[in-house]
């Protein structure tokens, strides 16, 4: 997994790539990306997966968590371009009930902004 | 004579019904005219034949009759298959009648070869007359009917043997060269009788199985019909084989008693006295078979069935050969003759043709004539050669017969092992003849898959209902593998009109027409197994129990979806999630959709806790199906918590009999013996749900034991109570109508008791077999109620049949309400 970070505006995005797997935890996790940037005072953070290829149970651990530590902060995270697999596992599990989740980056955006 | 006059004088003696006399009375007089000619003729025979050629030469005589009568046998079934059965009996006679008439003349000419060929030409006369015979009452009459009235026409047979035999003994001292005279003019008689049973037949309602026969004979497969055809019906059939073994070897031992007592007699008695010797033996040795026929035959057969009936023959004939084997003296000869030919003309040819009535008109007419006419003598013709190798070897006259006589013992025992494999596959030729039964709900739980028609039907409502239930639907239609082209049609799913972009993505697999791969099936279980492992995590938890509380207390319109979500989702997530508590509270909603998914996804998590909610909504019609398919998930784990609420008497009472249809769903040997104990306890307010599970666990799970004592007792009870019923139904009723009114005309409560003493029957005998005698008791004709009772008959222990048979069997109403007033004197009786 290779996660790299840019901002636009006052939005944190992470461009994630190759496969979110417990059997390949690097020493950065995507939580633990997300909190650094929640403790620099950056409170909108968009999640980009469009070049995930896999992701497992841990990896949406790792969302979730993101969700948790970015709402208890009072601040925002969306979500864009997951797979219609992971999609599938949101609708069953309801958490497109809670999580914010886009078709692409712009819409993504365009939402931060209309909040 | 009236008819009704006649039926009253008939009876007395024999179990007739009306509208039987005149057939009956015609077919007593049949055999009557065809066994009194060939007694005479027989004295005839067995005289001229010793005189001419000595007794020692009689097996070269039943060789001869083996080898002549393949050729009888393949012309008479050629024949038989082209001439309808009025002619070919009427042409039968006049045949024999003159060519008796010819032997008359030939015997006054004493001609050294006439007697040999009389002797062959005597045996062909009594198996084409008599096979002729019985083909024409398996035609008329089905098993019930047969075992009533087959004790009386026999008893005409041996009534005419009684009469042949005495006109031989007397005539043969003043008239001897007029006997075959006498014996022709017998069978001029019989040509009349003959004619006036196919009058009656042709004047009655066709049954079905006249039906039957005239179909067979109009088919084209009867063109082929040749001593081949009729001896493959044989081979390739393992009941017809078994009873060529048994007729066989019964004529093997008859020609070795036979020989036995004409080795004695030619000892003992001067020729002077030969005819008029076998005349009044014949005679006097058919006098106590008659009495033991006409009196005891039809009760015998009733009373002791046909496995116990068929023993008593080979039985009586293995001690009178133990008998003759001790001392060869004329008395023991008499008696084994007089065993021999008693039993023979009674009891063992009355079960004998019995054992033909259910095989089907093609195969029996094809098999009779081959059996009856070819083996019959063949049996003959090996118990001769038998002899005639044992002849070649010089012994003593005592010696031989006591030979002979073990011999025999070794041919009887053989006899008793077939007669009882005979028996056995009888029962199973009568099931044949049965409609198959099965429960409806059986039938719908083995063609319908509910749990998936419900969840197409779901999944065609959630798809306007909410995207995410849509998606869950469909995702649970993948799981299961039930994606179909035909499902995706009648779900009205179109590729351009996908409101989930995901949804579209479960489609592609199946879209293809190729069954899934190994490894998109794996995919679809390494899915489920993450979102279960999603659902446990704690940061979900996290999230969504804010989310779900929120749900859970909502009221507004849109509430009502998003709790049928949730209540989805949570059949997805593992038993032992916290969230999966909630699930609880949704079992118990207001509203019943919210409800069915709660219990739907309950049953995918099967925790203890939502037992009792599930159980209460077994109490609503409209909750009913799911709860009851719910708790059959469970299974046996909730055997005993199902146990107490049926006990519980302060539970309302359609709520206990839903509790009995779900331990029926459940249907293991715990169920079987709670559901048994309940019904133990009398309380008779859910007697015919409790029966109804039993069946439904029996039906299903053949090794489940019921005890039979408890079983036994209850259907006493029933039975007791549909006595009273029919006595207080018709008791009152006239006799006249009583009489009128017949078949299974009861009263429409009792149709319920009668199931149920069926249901309870199939508990502890074949569930299968007694399921087929209800449904053809119920709704079959006359012939499927009589073959039903006959295989309950052959099922049951006799005081089972002695009670539950006066509830069913064809009776006139007077009949039927007399047997119940005497019976219930005596209850209970088993």
């Amino acid at each position: 997994m290779k996660i790299n970070s840019r901002k636009q505006n006052d939005i944190i995005i992470f461009d994630i790539e190759g496969e979110i797997r417990r059997s390949d935890i690097s020493d950065v996790t995507l939580h633990q990306l997300v909190k650094d940037q929640l403790d620099s005072g950056n409170k909108k953070i968009l999640l980009n997966f469009d070049k995930v290829e896999f992701i497992d149970s841990f990896g949406v651990g790792e969302i979730l968590a993101s969700y948790i530590s970015t709402h208890n902060l009072g601040g925002q995270l969306k979500i864009a371009k997951i797979s219609q697999k992971l999609y599938l596992v949101f609708q069953v599990t309801m958490l497109t009930k809670v999580l914010d989740i886009h078709d692409n980056e712009e819409i993504a955006l365009t939402a931060f902004l209309e909040q | 004579m009236t008819k009704n006059r006649l039926y009253r004088l008939l009876s007395r003696t024999v179990e007739i019904k009306r509208g039987e006399e005149v057939i009956s009375l015609l077919l007593f007089f049949y055999f009557f005219l065809i066994s009194a000619p060939f007694t005479i003729i027989k004295s005839v025979r067995n005289a001229k034949y010793i005189i001419e050629y000595t007794a020692v030469r009689l097996p070269i005589a039943y060789l001869l009759t083996a080898i002549f009568m393949g050729f009888v046998v393949a012309f008479h079934s050629k024949i038989q298959a082209r001439i309808p059965r009025a002619p070919l009996i009427i042409s039968s006679l006049v045949s024999f009648i003159l060519s008796s008439f010819a032997f008359g003349i030939l015997f006054i000419k004493d001609l050294g070869w006439v007697p040999l060929v009389f002797f062959i030409w005597a045996n062909v006369f009594i198996m084409v007359l008599m096979t002729q015979f019985w083909i024409l009452v398996n035609d008329i009459f089905n098993p019930r009917e047969a075992k009533r009235l087959i004790g009386f026409f026999v008893s005409g047979g041996i009534l005419g043997g009684i009469v042949g035999g005495l006109s031989a003994g007397v005539l043969a001292l003043y008239i001897p060269d007029y006997l075959l005279y006498i014996a022709g003019g017998m069978l001029v008689v019989n040509v009349g009788v003959v004619t006036a049973i196919f009058r009656w037949r042709s004047n009655t309602a066709p049954s079905s199985t006249k039906a039957e026969t005239t179909e067979y004979l109009k088919s084209e497969k009867i063109k082929k019909v040749g001593f081949l055809d009729c001896f493959n019906t044989v081979r390739q059939n393992y009941y017809l084989k078994l009873l060529a073994a048994v007729v066989t070897v019964t004529w093997i031992v008859s020609t070795f008693i036979d020989w036995q007592y004409n080795k004695v007699i030619e000892r003992e008695v001067t020729q002077t006295f030969y005819i008029s010797f076998f005349g009044y033996f014949n005679s006097a040795l058919l006098v106590v078979p008659f009495f033991i026929q006409l009196l005891m035959t039809s009760n015998i057969i009733k009373r002791f069935g046909i496995r116990l009936t068929l023993l008593v023959y080979p039985l009586m004939l293995l001690l009178c050969s133990f008998g003759i084997a001790a001392s060869p003296t004329i008395l023991f000869a008499l008696g084994i003759k007089g065993s021999d030919k008693s039993l023979s003309f009674s009891l063992n040819q009355s079960v004998r043709e019995l054992l033909y009535i259910p095989i089907s008109p093609e195969v029996k007419y094809k098999a009779k004539i081959f059996i009856d006419m070819f083996l019959n003598r063949l049996g003959k013709g090996i118990g001769a050669l038998l002899l005639m190798i044992f002849i070649l070897v010089p012994t003593a006259p005592s010696l031989s017969i006591r030979i002979v006589s073990i011999m025999s013992l070794v041919f009887i025992l053989l006899w008793v092992v077939l007669n009882l494999k005979v028996s056995k596959e009888y029962a199973n030729i009568i099931k044949g003849k049965l409609k198959k039964s099965e429960r409806a709900d059986r039938i719908v739980d083995e063609k319908l898959d509910v749990d998936f028609m419900k969840l197409v039907l779901d999944t065609i409502e959630d798809k306007n209902r909410s995207s995410i239930l849509y998606a869950m639907d469909i995702f649970d239609l993948v799981k299961q593998d039930k994606l179909t082209p035909e499902v995706r049609k009648l779900i009205g799913y179109k590729q351009d009109e996908v409101r989930v972009s995901s949804v579209g993505m479960l489609f592609e697999g199946s879209e293809s027409g190729i069954a899934p791969d190994f490894e998109e099936r794996l995919d679809e279980g390494i899915l489920l197994k993450e979102i279960k492992e999603i659902m446990s995590l704690d940061v979900y938890q996290e999230i969504m129990s804010e989310y779900v509380d929120k749900v859970l207390v909502e009221k507004d319109g849109e509430s009502e979806t998003a709790k049928m979500e949730l209540a989805k989702a949570l059949g997805f997530s593992d038993f032992r999630s916290p969230m999966s508590e909630k699930l609880e509270e949704l079992l118990n909603d207001e509203s019943t959709e919210v409800s069915r998914y709660a219990i739907a996804s309950a049953a995918k998590l099967q925790k203890r806790e939502y037992v009792p909610a599930l159980i209460e909504k077994l109490e609503s019609p409209l909750t009913r199906m799911d709860a009851r398919v719910a708790l059959e998930k469970y299974g046996a784990k909730i055997t005993g918590t199902l146990a107490d609420y049926l006990r519980d008497v302060e539970i309302d009472l359609e709520l206990r009999k839903e509790v009995v249809a779900t331990l029926a769903r459940v249907g293991n040997q715990e169920a079987a013996d709670f559901l048994l104990w309940e019904l133990e306890e009398h309380r008779e307010d859910m007697d015919s749900e409790l029966i109804d599970a039993m069946d439904r666990i029996r039906s299903a799970y053949t090794d489940i034991h019921f005890r039979e004592r408890s079983v036994k007792t209850k259907i006493s009870e029933i039975v007791k109570e549909c006595y009273k019923n029919l006595i207080d139904s018709y008791g009152p009723i006239s006799k006249k109508s009583q009489e009128d009114r017949t078949g299974l005309d009861m009263p429409n409560h009792m149709n319920t008791r009668l199931s149920d003493v069926f249901k309870l029957l199939g508990l502890i005998y074949p569930h299968e077999d007694i399921m087929k005698s209800y449904q053809n008791i119920r709704t079959g004709t006359k012939d499927s109620v009589a073959y039903a009772v006959e295989l309950l008959d052959n099922l049951l222990q006799k005081g089972l049949k002695e009670a539950i048979f006066p509830i069913i069997e064809d009776l006139s109403i007077r009949e039927r309400v007399e047997r119940c007033r005497i019976l219930l004197q005596n209850f209970p009786f088993f």
